[in-house]
């Protein structure tokens, strides 16, 4: 790492005049506010997010209990009882967790490789520019869905963060386009070459200068990608690759659609909970695009 | 070269191209002395950005300082480690810019930024950077410092984001302020206000100004001495006075000839005929001589040397000296 490194004394300096963390949320949450599908879909994901976390207070019954097997919903089981005799709501509470924290870590890897790859690519240019795009190009080109099984079957213990693991590695690709493409049009502009003027090095402006203006726009394309690994999940639990022992929603689908003619709530409910949640997600992302424009913030 | 900040030997910068190579600075001779505002003027594309991005190392592919020598303060700038150069540049050399408004990076308040700067260059406590910050605003002139310090720069307008670039580039006492067209973008009664800062800010800050322009107005507002540039020559170079009183190379002359007065009664304004010679192949000789009223036939077979003609006064054409260049090997 350079001698001025972005990441030990730049720190305080931003902060001097920065707006305080608080008014900077107020101002974006003001701007979210005037759109009421990004309230909507802001409330499901809290809503969500809620449940996820507190599960374990919030479900009815554990998932280890077991009452008469494939219920309809009745006043003591909301939305029925599934082939073991577990309460569905309790299991989709808690199914809620899993699917999340698939979707978070998938995103977060996939953004973190990303934005690395792009940052890297777009700002230096010329050789490293052309190698890493070329593997990026490799990896883009590679089926993802029969690959996933393939790189599921290989690791023989079943694991949901291999799952997560394998998905962030395959999804990185148009993240590194998105952020290269932004870099290389970046860093000709007028105040990189005054950072450099000042005085700045390389790394202070990718992390310091440039970045800060591409962040938002990544924010919101992993706020949208969110739900599409819970979906990605859900189909490969579906097809029978995922961890049996985590279970998410794709778990409940798999097993719901074998009793489909005789149970439909087992298949239903959380379908219904997924659509929802990639609903959730996705008003909320498009209301973020919106809020986090920075020149109009305040305004 | 120690009465000298800035003496600029030879130098040469070219641009690799597929097409050729462009020569866009050519065996230039600059020197700036101590607290004083050298003006550098010349048309689009003559090299004057180019000489400027030079002296802070910032060129880029496929361009390339092929030679010569950038003396700054008694140090060669071109043998300059690329850590010596980031804590020269911002530090003893700061740059303004031409468009205030894209300048500033639109994501951070402006009282952050120059807040950075300071502590890029300076070792100082973060209580101590806001009071900088502030004091530095205040100094040029910028209303209730404190509050607009917070300001974002799409809340500024063209001059005040003017006023902080200048605050930032002085917020290190740098030895040397290079100013790059600054009042371009601006419109006239913010141009005066701009200048009269840099006036007055000259005399406080002790600082060498390179003023790069192709307005002879500005130039002269401030300017103690003038190098014309042309196609990536320095043609002629003097002080103030001897540039507006009694141009020699007809280039200068011509230029004199196309600014608009009122004093003078002329039908048309003069213009120079043709245009300024794509410098992936210049003409030969003098690169002036195709549009020079004066041409005579060395002009096309032999370049001229920036030669004295008279006090502190020198000119390259073949009217004032025969001295030739010698022919490129």
């Amino acid at each position: 790492m350079p001698k001025d490194s972005p990441f030990e004394s730049a720190e305080e300096t931003r902060d001097v005049y920065k707006p305080s963390r608080a008014t900077r949320i107020f101002t974006i949450w003001r701007k979210l506010k005037t759109s009421k599908l990004a309230v909507a879909g802001f409330g499901i994901v809290l809503i969500i997010t809620i449940i996820a976390i507190f599960a374990p207070l919030l479900a009815p019954y554990d998932t280890t209990w077991t009452g008469r097997s494939r219920r309809p919903p009745s006043m003591e089981h909301l939305l029925g009882t599934d082939a073991s005799g577990r309460d569905m709501l309790s299991l989709i509470m808690y199914g809620s967790r899993v699917s999340l924290y698939v979707g978070i870590a998938a995103v977060s890897l996939e953004i973190l490789i990303g934005i690395g790859i792009g940052m890297c690519a777009g700002y230096f240019g010329g050789i490293i520019d052309e190698s890493l795009m070329r593997i990026t190009d490799m990896i883009m080109t590679l089926p993802e869905l029969p690959l996933l099984i393939v790189a599921v079957t290989f690791f023989e213990v079943r694991s949901i963060h291999i799952i997560v693991l394998v998905m962030g590695f395959l999804g990185w690709p148009y993240i590194a386009r998105y952020v290269r493409g932004e870099f290389l049009s970046l860093r000709e502009t007028t105040y990189v070459e005054a950072a450099k003027s000042m005085g700045a090095g390389s790394w202070r402006i990718i992390v310091r200068h440039i970045l800060p203006n591409i962040l938002s726009l990544v924010i919101v394309l992993a706020t949208m990608d969110i739900p599409w690994y819970i979906f990605y999940e859900a189909t490969l639990t579906f097809l029978g690759f995922g961890d049996p022992s985590s279970p998410s929603w794709g778990v409940l689908l798999e097993k719901g659609y074998l009793y489909l003619t005789t149970a439909w709530w087992m298949i239903t409910f959380p379908g219904i909970a997924l659509f929802f949640t990639s609903l959730g997600f996705n008003l909320f992302g498009d209301g973020l695009r919106d809020a986090l424009d920075v020149t109009e913030r305040g305004r | 070269m120690s009465e000298y900040l800035l003496d600029i030997e030879d130098l040469r910068v070219y641009y690799y191209l597929a097409e050729g190579v462009v020569k866009a600075v050519d065996n230039v001779h600059l020197k700036i002395g101590k607290e004083e505002v050298l003006g550098l003027v010349g048309e689009s594309g003559c090299g004057k950005s180019t000489v400027a991005l030079s002296i802070m190392r910032l060129i880029r592919n496929p361009g390339k300082i092929v030679g010569g020598e950038i003396w700054f303060d008694g140090e060669n700038l071109l043998k300059k480690s690329d850590a010596e150069m980031r804590q020269i540049r911002g530090g003893r050399i700061a740059t303004i810019f031409q468009n205030p408004m894209s300048s500033m990076n639109p994501v951070f308040t402006v009282g952050s930024q120059i807040g950075e700067a300071i502590k890029l260059h300076q070792d100082v406590q973060k209580s101590e950077i806001i009071e900088k910050v502030v004091d530095i605003l205040d100094k040029v002139g910028i209303p209730s410092a404190q509050e607009r310090a917070k300001d974002y720069p799409h809340e500024y307008s063209g001059g005040m984001l003017q006023r902080a670039m200048i605050a930032m580039a002085l917020s290190c006492n740098p030895k040397l302020l290079i100013a790059d067209e600054p009042t371009t973008n601006l419109d006239v009664t913010i141009q005066a206000q701009i200048l009269e800062l840099m006036r007055a800010l000259r005399k406080a800050f002790d600082a060498s100004i390179l003023l790069i322009g192709h307005d002879l107005g500005v130039i002269s507002e401030l300017c103690d001495r003038v190098a014309v540039m042309y196609a990536g020559k320095v043609v002629e170079h003097a002080v103030l006075s001897a540039i507006f009183e009694e141009p020699k190379h007809p280039y200068t002359q011509a230029l004199l000839k196309s600014i608009p007065r009122l004093d003078m009664k002329a039908e048309r304004l003069h213009i120079i005929p043709g245009t300024v010679p794509r410098l992936i192949d210049p003409p030969p000789g003098c690169r002036f001589h195709p549009r020079c009223e004066h041409a005579m036939k060395i002009c096309s077979e032999a370049e001229p040397l920036l030669t004295d003609a008279g006090k502190d006064h020198s000119v390259a054409c073949f009217l004032y000296s025969s001295k030739k260049a010698k022919p490129p090997t």
